[in-house]
């Protein structure tokens, strides 16, 4: 059983997610701050860690550090924050998700889904279908999704490679830009965002079916890119 | 008359209820068993149980009753006490103002003829009563007075007994019940008896009599015939060199100021024709270090040091005068006079001088130390050497003829002549070149002992001896006179390195500047003058921008020393005209006082910009707390709705009930916010609908209260339904009143509920919700109102802080008033203070029988006390 720790300071929320959370046989426990809510991880060791940043005590980036400290519990950041700097902060402290209030309930199950699956690492045979493209990782291989249809005519480069890669090995969890200019060696080079974005594009162009309407290589503004498999 | 006029005691209180009725009381009864005869002119008991009992078996004169519009008024009995004739009357309330057809106007008046007629009376006075300080109790309550009693008459009592009890005292007498009525106790302690209300009185009174006895002082200064003045106000000055010992100087004058609450002053003489080795660093940190002291810096510029320090000392004052002990050596005291110290002693008169050791006594100065220039003493001593080297080389040199030929003999001279030179200067050298080449001429030169000269080569070799002697005489006094110059410049400039310094650190206003400069040149007046509009000379206009000592000058044209700075602005001196020389220094300073009047307009300019800077905080902190707060609920409502939505789960009735709830509870918190909201930019735009009417306060409340659910049931209602009622629109009300309670509840610890309670207050009733939770300190008592004062999203418990700012709106729009005050043992108790609708015809509904002591602070001048007993 997963046990998900929610930390928020309102009593409607608390309730609502707890219900939630049950019905879809999560273990819930709850923090309503800062201090309880670092207690409370260290106590009984969550799976999960659903976090709110406005908290009365502390700075919810605080939690984030001080949890980080210790634990490597994946953290999805629910607040009512909804500026770039309070995500970029939140991602840069160690958060792994943010979600902006008001959320689809939907839609944060699934990204709590995503940050507790297994991320597969090594060489192990990870497939992924893009649009009509099937991508094979581990011999960086694309072919056609329907066999009888032909090759198809793309090749990527290997920067553009390597960030498919991280991408593909982490479907539906959010990929910060920072992770992915690691993965291109490019992380400590100033400011990058415009260079993975033009790569970004490059891919989209290459492997979505509608580039301009992209659905699998998603845009997080502000906080990186996501896989939607 | 009867004899000899009677003698007037008065008891002076600081607040109503301090006790002096009762002090005057057991004195009259202490008389009375002396065997006095004692009678109780007028006492009011203010329904005061314990001064009721204090008059015991005194006997009382009937009081006089007067009618005035329909009203029955009693008033103290002049008449009935002059026909008893006691020896002693005691007479309540001296400002009190007699009823209209009274035969005086004042009570003070009735006690005059009373004191006329021989009869020694007590009386007492509240100070907020004495003429003189009628503004200034103004300012403190906040409440004017009508009653005064002018001063003289106060200050002429033959004794005057302060009747003082502590504030905290008071207010406890005052919970007791022991002052007033249960139902006023809590306004009046919410009102006139605040502490700082009555720890200000009370200073106030102290004060008062502290000057009526140095009234009594000067009395006896002048029945004595006195004139030195005896300060009663210590003034302490330290004069200070710049050299190194000036810490420890000022240090110990301003532990003497302290002890004896004296003002602190440091002095620094700079002198103009020589320099003592100040250093401008070390003077800097000084003056930091008087002014961190509460004391005030000086510099002047004077020629004899003592003569100034002393000048200075009478000019401000000073009784104390610290010195320090001199740096000089004991051989060079003996050699130089013994220095400052010893000068200004014998100068001092009836100054205190105290010469304070350190340890840079006795040692030589550590700054640099310029050769002086030619003083009168330097110029005597070189007379005098001038007369007796001469004299001394002729006696040595005629014993030893046979050794030495005519040219060492005349470089000896000349050795002399330059000795004298240098300590004496050009005049007393070239008169003893003079005197040495006759005594080369008579006694070395053939023919030896004669006035004539036998070889033409000595001829040229003694005219080439005083050609050298006055050259040399004269590059030495050149020197000397450079060294003055350089002297007078380095002065100059560490006037105003320190001026420089003050205007840097932005301490020192236009005021303080031009306080300086008249300072430093001791200067009558100096002002400074600004043309109001640029025009040709015949229409110029001045307007004085700031002005100190006395008699400025309007125009350039009044001043003795006059310097223009840019277009605009003129520096005008009066007092005397000042040297070229001075005019340097002074043109600096103009530049810094017009220099520091566009950094005061700057400063002006930049504070009248703040108000849009603090709008434009105001809607960034609008912004993230509204955001905060309108998604807040706005999340819950939807994670509930999409969760019942979902379709992968089977909700049980029981979680889609709970569901439904959250959903329902977040919804109607945020409809409670947009409706706050809505109002609030609604008074914000002027546009708030109002519909008022009397409305009765124990109707309203309960519905308000009603509005806040179960958790209102508890909380402790006490509104009388005998209140008049007030003008306002119920439904605001009604907002206001659940928005106060709401909070009150809020912060109130478990199992103490709030009170709301209502009660009248001179023409307005108060309703009181008081909580016993944490309070808030008086420092944020004016933040509390200010909407959206929360900027972030960290406290969900407070909200925006809309509901204090909406209230606050609401009741200034409806014309009422809103007040945070501590309640009595702790807590915030919010009053809301309402106009009763309609006056009572006829009657005032505020009038409190004590009216001379109660502030009534909105009373018609007209309307009368009500007598006793008439109220409701």
């Amino acid at each position: 059983m997963t046990r998900v720790l929610v930390v928020d300071d309102e009593p409607q929320i608390l309730r609502a997610m707890t219900i939630m959370l049950k019905a879809r046989s999560y273990e819930v426990v709850v923090a309503t701050n800062g201090k309880q809510a670092l207690a409370t991880a260290a106590q009984s060791s969550p799976d999960i860690v659903v976090l709110d940043l406005g908290l009365p005590d502390l700075d919810g980036l605080d939690v984030i550090r001080g949890l980080r400290g210790w634990s490597k519990v994946p953290i999805i950041v629910l607040s009512g924050r909804s500026q770039g700097v309070s995500k970029v902060d939140a991602l840069d402290a160690g958060a792994d998700d943010y979600v902006t209030k008001p959320f689809n309930v939907d839609e944060l199950l699934a990204r709590l889904r995503a940050v507790t699956r297994r991320a597969p690492t090594g060489s192990e045979e990870v497939r992924a279908v893009i649009g009509d493209v099937k991508v094979e990782l581990p011999g960086r291989r694309l072919s056609a999704r329907v066999p009888d249809s032909g090759s198809p005519d793309v090749r990527l480069t290997p920067t553009e490679w390597q960030l498919l890669e991280v991408l593909i090995r982490n479907p539906g969890r959010l990929v910060t830009q920072r992770e992915m200019l690691r993965s291109i060696d490019r992380a400590d080079v100033g400011d990058q965002s415009h260079y993975l974005r033009q790569f970004m594009n490059q891919l989209r162009r290459k492997l979505e079916p509608d580039p301009a309407r992209p659905r699998y290589l998603m845009t997080e503004p502000g906080m990186g890119y996501r896989f939607q498999p | 008359m009867a004899g000899a006029r009677g003698t007037l005691r008065i008891y002076l209180g600081a607040a109503p209820g301090v006790g002096k009725t009762f002090a005057m009381l057991g004195e009259g009864h202490r008389r009375s068993q002396r065997g006095t005869d004692v009678v109780v002119g007028f006492v009011e008991t203010h329904g005061r149980q314990h001064t009721a009992e204090a008059i015991a078996d005194l006997e009382v004169i009937p009081r006089r009753t007067i009618n005035y519009r329909g009203s029955d008024f009693t008033e103290m009995d002049v008449d009935a006490i002059l026909a008893r004739h006691p020896k002693v009357a005691l007479v309540d309330e001296l400002a009190h103002t007699n009823v209209p057809g009274s035969r005086n106007v004042k009570r003070w008046q009735d006690v005059e003829e009373l004191l006329a007629a021989g009869i020694t009376v007590l009386s007492t006075v509240n100070i907020q009563h004495l003429e003189s300080l009628n503004d200034v109790v103004e300012k403190i309550t906040g409440v004017p007075q009508r009653e005064t009693i002018p001063d003289a008459i106060v200050r002429s009592a033959d004794q005057v007994d302060v009747v003082d009890l502590s504030p905290e005292a008071l207010r406890r007498r005052m919970a007791h019940g022991n002052i007033y009525g249960p139902d006023k106790v809590d306004a009046a302690l919410g009102h006139y008896f605040r502490i700082g209300n009555l720890t200000a009185l009370r200073e106030l009174a102290l004060l008062w009599v502290a000057d009526k006895v140095d009234d009594a002082l000067q009395h006896y200064r002048h029945e004595h015939q006195i004139a030195e003045t005896w300060e009663t106000r210590e003034r302490v000055l330290v004069a200070i060199t710049g050299g190194p010992e000036g810490d420890t100087l000022i240090r110990r004058a301003a532990r003497i100021a302290t002890r004896s609450g004296a003002d602190l002053l440091a002095l620094h003489v700079a002198p103009s024709d020589g320099l003592t080795g100040a250093s401008p660093a070390m003077l800097a940190a000084q003056r930091l270090l008087v002014e961190s002291l509460g004391g005030t810096y000086h510099q002047v510029v004077g020629d004899d040091i003592s003569a100034t320090l002393i000048a200075f000392a009478h000019a401000e004052n000073v009784t104390q005068l610290v010195l320090g002990a001199s740096r000089r050596s004991r051989l060079g005291a003996l050699l130089n006079g013994g220095g400052i110290g010893s000068s200004t002693m014998r100068m001092s008169g009836d100054l205190d001088v105290y010469t304070v050791m350190h340890d840079q006594a006795g040692r030589r100065h550590t700054g640099p130390s310029l050769p002086r220039g030619l003083t009168a003493r330097r110029r005597l001593a070189g007379s005098l050497l001038g007369a007796a080297l001469p004299a001394l080389l002729t006696l040595v040199l005629v014993n030893t003829r046979s050794s030495f030929n005519l040219s060492s003999d005349l470089l000896t001279y000349l050795v002399a002549v330059v000795a004298v030179a240098l300590v004496g200067g050009l005049y007393s050298a070239l008169a003893t070149a003079v005197v040495s080449s006759l005594l080369i001429n008579y006694y070395f030169t053939p023919p030896l002992y004669k006035w004539t000269i036998a070889e033409h080569n000595n001829i040229v070799a003694i005219a080439a001896f005083i050609i050298v002697a006055a050259t040399v005489s004269l590059v030495v006094e050149l020197a000397a006179r450079r060294t003055t110059q350089a002297a007078r410049a380095s002065a100059e400039s560490e006037t105003l390195a320190t001026l420089a310094g003050s205007v840097l650190r932005g301490r020192t206003g236009v005021f303080a500047l031009l306080e300086q400069v008249r300072e430093t040149f001791q200067l009558t007046s100096v002002t400074l003058l600004e043309r109001d509009s640029p025009g040709d000379s015949a229409e110029r206009r001045w307007s004085v921008v700031e002005s100190v000592g006395v008699q400025p000058c309007t125009t350039p044209a009044e001043a003795d020393t006059e310097v223009p700075v840019g277009e605009r602005f003129v520096l005008a001196t009066r007092g005397r005209r000042l040297a070229a020389s001075d005019l340097r220094v002074l043109g600096a300073f103009a530049a810094q006082a017009v220099t520091a009047v566009e950094q005061q307009r700057l400063t002006a300019a930049a504070e009248a910009a703040r108000p849009l800077e603090e709008a434009d905080r105001m809607r960034t902190a609008l912004l993230n707390a509204v955001s905060h707060d309108l998604r807040t609920p706005l999340a819950s409502a939807k994670a509930a709705v999409t969760g019942l939505r979902s379709a992968d789960v089977a909700w049980t009735d029981g979680e889609r009930a709970e569901l439904l709830a959250t959903a329902d509870e977040s919804l109607d918190r945020l409809h409670r916010l947009v409706d706050n909201l809505l109002d609030m930019s609604r008074i914000q735009a002027g546009a708030l609908s109002i519909r008022r009417q009397p409305v009765a306060l124990h109707e309203t409340v309960p519905i308000a209260l009603d509005s806040l659910g179960p958790a209102a049931h508890d909380i402790e209602l006490d509104i009388p339904d005998w209140l008049p009622e007030v003008d306002t629109d119920p439904a605001l009300l009604e907002r206001v009143i659940a928005n106060l309670t709401a909070n009150a509840l809020r912060y109130s610890p478990p199992g103490v509920p709030p009170r709301v309670s209502a009660s009248t207050h001179a023409d307005s009733v108060e309703l009181r919700i008081s909580d016993r939770g944490p309070g808030i300190s008086e420092d944020q008592r004016e933040r509390m109102f200010t909407p959206f004062q929360r900027l972030g999203d960290t406290d969900n418990t407070t909200g925006v802080g809309l509901g204090l700012a909406l209230s606050l709106g609401l009741m200034q729009a409806l014309g009422h008033t809103l007040t945070p005050e501590e309640t009595p043992g702790g807590g915030l108790t919010m009053v809301l203070a309402m106009r009763i609708s309609t006056l009572p015809t006829g009657e005032a509904a505020s009038a409190d029988p004590n009216a001379s002591s109660i502030p009534a602070s909105a009373v018609d001048p007209d309307i009368l006390p009500v007598p006793e007993g008439r109220r409701q």
